[in-house]
């Protein structure tokens, strides 16, 4: 509890004055010769024990309504965090979780999560009327900034809403990083997030490290302000798969349409949502019937006109509980071709792949491979390539050759390392080949293979893949951090995705499809669908409609862009790549690229977690959760002295009531009986 | 030389006042001379008793012949027997007998009865004597003064009653019984004390003096405040027969205390009730001329249903 007037406290030694007026009185007694001595000592033997206790109550009354004086007078606040045990924090790091999920809001006030916790953590440091050094991080750029001017707190970009994913250990990160660059003393840390499972992530491997942080702080108070309370109508919509196709009508425009309701009511009844969808500036109405939680509309078809070869559309929602899900945009062009390079001297590899690579999987697309041979790095033409197979030795780290290749990877590419027949090569992402394993006599079976995702999961109609009629008889091991996809009896992992933070997958396979290897190339089909997938999932950053999440920095900063249309409203502060937007990057060039962004499809996909949940992430932590409500009103700091006020009332109408004499009781009042 | 003996308990107005009213017994004395109390023994008085059958060796000077000669029969007219009575004084003389109550001690009002009704008892004839309840002490030898008549006999025995004081623990139950046992023929004992002491030997006490045919009057003397308790702040009260004092707030125990009080009341009733003595409580506020005036008035048979 902190107290606006803390120097009264030093007035608390005055709550023993009832004791010493006691005492006192005690000494003050007169003397009195007396006779009836044989009462007094009676009575005295028969009042030892209730009378002894009830002058005790009387006192402690005293002493208790002199203390809650003293209280009101020192002004205290409720909730006041700020000053618990261990005095004055010198600074305060807001944590500020600004994913999607915490917009949502309350009907009846438009108040959103994120703005009811700006709001009551602005009253709170300005009721305390402390000045400590002020630092905010919020989660969507994770960078921290001080804060000198309170008052401006909500309106500030860090605090306005955007449609990212939050990630909380990220987020603790930071400000465990802020707290070891600067010396700052001692340090209240203040998280407000809605407890949403995706961005607390429970599974990662960074909460190992927070709480040995933290708890090795003794400066360091944790504090939560949580809002996990679900919104009462929330529906949410996500586009996927878009595609412009010519068909004889002329182009339409496909798409898989997610339509899903969050909210707690029920879903039984069928209910018809208008759903607003504009291309390129035309809106058009349509009413779409929910019958259930979700509604997937998958190759979901919208006419275009003659004209609208590209360009950018937006599917909206009418408003409810959260505005941040009711927007997605989605943009379409001219589709990219689909372009493979085979980076290998190994002619057999190179055509194999080559073949495969160039056969169309989609009649709609085109598709293109091609052979470059290893002395020719130069000659890859980065820009458009969707798929890399790289038969050579990685190169060192730091030479150019490795900077190109994590470029390729790390804006959103697909890169497939083939075993090099020579030893050596660098380290890629702590990967490294090792030895080639081979057995003349055996071929290697398969094991096992991952079904559910990836190179090789099962198709959309869920029949499996026929992996299981592969054999590998050639094998070269290697070192690093991988998700298995694909596993022989033996133990060697052919087929694997290294585990790395780049938006594009980088795949190993540890075999070449060549018939003294492997059965890849004559067993073809396990083969074509791994180098279309990969493909398909490179191509969508050589495309000229480019689909992004937000949150993932794909906008330069000053970068050359256009906004074509956003979900932020139009007071809001556009943060480029926060909000859903279609945008056009190099605009009226011919290297154009439009761009959508949506919120992540993680933010509505899971609710909050549990108290013991939270607990658990945070074992060995103190921490204080304050679990708020959205239009609850309540402060997390306000005067109470009117508590104290009406304690002390209290105490003193008991210690009246204690002080009463007895009532007197006729039939055995003495006096009545003299003769 | 003998120091003067302060007489300040008598009051000659209050003297004057009762002289009027006689002292009677409630029951037939055996006194020494002719007096105006009743005897068991019949007598030569006034008033008439009964009618005998003539036995020989009667007087015949007692025959009626009036009967004789209605009845031809012989009667002897038989007449009540007037006599004295012997007031016993037994004065409780403990320590809390020297309670003050404005200015004067339990004792002082004791004296002022015992002295008052000494002089009325005199005055018409009866014999007077006391016993302290202080025997044992250094003026033991004038502890018991045997009951006898006569302005001479008053005169020392009201030195007595100026003389004694209070102090010590009680001995009153001792005196009781050595009363009983000392004085031989039926008397009044009037009993004055506070009775503050452990009761339960006092009923054995009260039942040997009712043995010895005595009629006996108790004036328990009580202050309103030992009764009440009413104190508002700590007091010491310092313990008037020589015990340990005690320190107490009275707001605390007074409800105790008037509890422990009104125990103590009735098992006083009990016992006096039990023991058929003539009880008088007495507060130390009422005047005690107004109290005698009660008890003489009590005791008289033609007033007392009206005193009543």
């Amino acid at each position: 509890m902190s107290f606006l007037q803390p120097l009264l406290l030093f007035g608390l030694p005055l709550a023993i004055l009832p004791i010493l007026i006691h005492l006192i009185n005690q000494h003050r007694h007169r003397t009195v010769k007396w006779a009836a001595m044989m009462f007094l000592l009676d009575a005295k033997k028969m009042t030892r024990g209730i009378a002894r206790l009830r002058q005790i109550l009387i006192l402690a009354l005293r002493v208790l309504a002199v203390i809650a004086l003293l209280f009101a007078a020192s002004r205290p606040l409720a909730g006041g965090w700020l000053g618990m045990a261990g005095g004055k924090a010198d600074t305060i790091v807001l944590l500020l979780d600004r994913s999607a999920s915490m917009e949502q809001r309350n009907l009846e006030t438009g108040e959103s999560k994120r703005n009811a916790a700006v709001e009551k953590l602005t009253e709170m440091l300005q009721t305390t009327g402390q000045s400590p050094n002020l630092v905010l991080i919020d989660s969507a750029t994770l960078k921290p900034l001080a804060i000198s001017d309170l008052e401006s707190l909500p309106e500030l970009p860090q605090t306005q809403p955007t449609a990212t994913a939050g990630n909380i250990p990220d987020l603790l990160m930071a400000g465990i990083e802020y707290l070891l660059t600067d010396e700052s003393g001692r340090t209240d840390i203040w998280l407000a997030s809605d407890l949403q499972e995706s961005d607390w992530d429970p599974g990662s491997g960074q909460w190992q490290t927070i709480r040995s942080e933290l708890a090795a702080r003794d400066t360091v108070r944790l504090f939560l302000l949580t809002y996990p309370e679900t919104g009462g109508a929330n529906l949410s919509v996500t586009v996927d798969q878009v595609r412009r196709i010519r068909t004889p009508e002329g182009l339409r425009l496909v798409m898989d349409l997610y339509l899903r309701n969050d909210g707690a009511q029920s879903v039984d009844a069928e209910e018809t949502v208008p759903v607003e969808i504009t291309i390129n500036g035309t809106r058009t109405q349509k009413e779409m019937t929910f019958s259930g939680p979700e509604v997937n509309m998958l190759g979901y078809t919208l006419p275009l006109g003659p004209g609208d070869t590209s360009g950018w559309g937006r599917i909206s929602l009418p408003a409810d509980d959260n505005p941040s899900d009711n927007e997605a945009f989605f943009v379409f062009d001219d589709p990219a071709v689909r372009k493979t390079i085979v980076y290998s001297d190994d002619n057999t590899v190179a055509d194999a792949i080559r073949a495969a690579a160039a056969s169309p999987n989609e009649p709609s697309f085109s598709y293109d491979a091609q052979v470059i041979p290893t002395a020719e790095v130069a000659q890859i033409p980065w820009e458009e390539t969707a798929l890399l197979f790289w038969h050579a030795p990685i190169p060192e780290a730091d030479s150019p050759d490795a900077t190109l290749l994590k470029q390729h990877v790390e804006s959103g590419r697909s890169l497939i390392l083939l075993p090099p027949p020579v030893d050596g090569g660098g380290e890629f992402y702590g990967f490294s080949w090792g030895e080639w394993i081979e057995d003349d006599e055996e071929q290697f079976a398969v094991n096992w293979w991952r079904t559910e995702t990836d190179l090789l999961a099962d198709t959309r109609g869920g029949a499996p893949l026929p992996v299981s009629d592969l054999a590998f008889f050639r094998v070269r091991q290697f070192d690093g951090e991988e998700q298995s996809l694909l596993r022989l009896e033996n133990g060697s992992v052919i087929i694997s995705r290294l585990v790395s933070e780049t938006p594009g997958p980088v795949y190993v396979w540890s075999t070449l499809p060549r018939a003294d290897h492997s059965t890849l190339a004559t067993e073809g089909i396990v083969f074509f669908v791994m180098i279309h997938r990969a493909l398909n999932t490179g191509v969508g950053s050589v495309a000229k409609a480019r689909f992004a999440e937000t949150g993932t920095g794909l906008l330069p900063e000053q970068g050359n862009y256009k906004v074509l249309a956003t979900a932020a409203d139009e007071e809001g502060i556009f943060e480029p790549g926060l909000m859903p937007a279609a945008i056009a990057l190099r605009p009226d060039t011919e290297k154009q690229r439009l761009l959508a962004i949506n919120r992540p499809i993680t933010e509505n996909e899971s609710g909050p977690i549990d108290e013991e949940a939270v607990a658990g992430l945070l074992e060995g932590v103190e921490y204080r959760e304050i679990r708020d409500e959205l239009g609850s009103g309540d402060s997390l700091l306000s005067e109470v002295w009117r508590a104290f006020l009406v304690a002390m009332a209290l105490a003193l109408l008991a210690e009246a009531i204690l002080c009463l004499p007895p009532v007197p009781e006729p039939e055995s009042d003495p006096l009545r009986r003299t003769v | 030389m003998a120091e003067p003996i302060q007489r300040d308990f008598l009051d000659s107005a209050v003297l004057g006042k009762l002289m009027g009213l006689p002292l009677n017994s409630r029951q037939p004395m055996l006194g020494s001379v002719s007096g105006r109390h009743r005897s068991p023994i019949k007598g030569s008085a006034l008033e008439f008793a009964q009618y005998r059958k003539y036995v020989p060796g009667d007087d015949t000077r007692r025959l009626d012949w009036r009967t004789w000669g209605r009845t031809d029969r012989y009667y002897i007219k038989e007449f009540e027997a007037d006599t004295n009575l012997r007031l016993c004084f037994i004065i409780d003389t403990s320590g809390s007998m020297a309670y003050e109550h404005e200015g004067k001690t339990r004792l002082d009002y004791a004296r002022s009865m015992a002295g008052t009704l000494a002089y009325l008892a005199s005055q018409q004839g009866d014999a007077v004597g006391l016993y302290s309840g202080m025997s044992g002490d250094q003026n033991s030898a004038h502890q018991e003064i045997p009951a006898k008549r006569g302005p001479l006999h008053l005169r020392v025995l009201l030195d007595q009653i100026g003389r004694i004081e209070a102090h010590g623990e009680t001995q009153l139950i001792g005196a009781i019984h050595e009363a009983a046992e000392k004085i031989s023929q039926r008397a009044l004992i009037v009993i004055v004390s506070d009775l503050l002491f452990d009761l339960a030997p006092l009923q054995e006490a009260f039942q040997h003096l009712r043995f010895r045919k005595h009629d006996v009057t108790l004036f328990h003397l009580l202050d309103r405040e030992e009764i009440d308790f009413d104190f508002d702040r700590p007091t010491r009260f310092v313990d008037l027969e020589g015990g340990p004092s005690l320190l107490a707030d009275p707001s605390l125990i007074q409800k105790k205390y008037r509890e422990a009080v009104s125990q103590y009341l009735e098992t006083v009733d009990r016992i006096v009730n039990q023991s058929a003595i003539d009880y008088h409580r007495t507060f130390l506020d009422e005047p005690y001329d107004e109290v005698l005036a009660r008890f003489l008035t009590g005791r008289n048979p033609k007033t007392a249903r009206s005193a009543r």
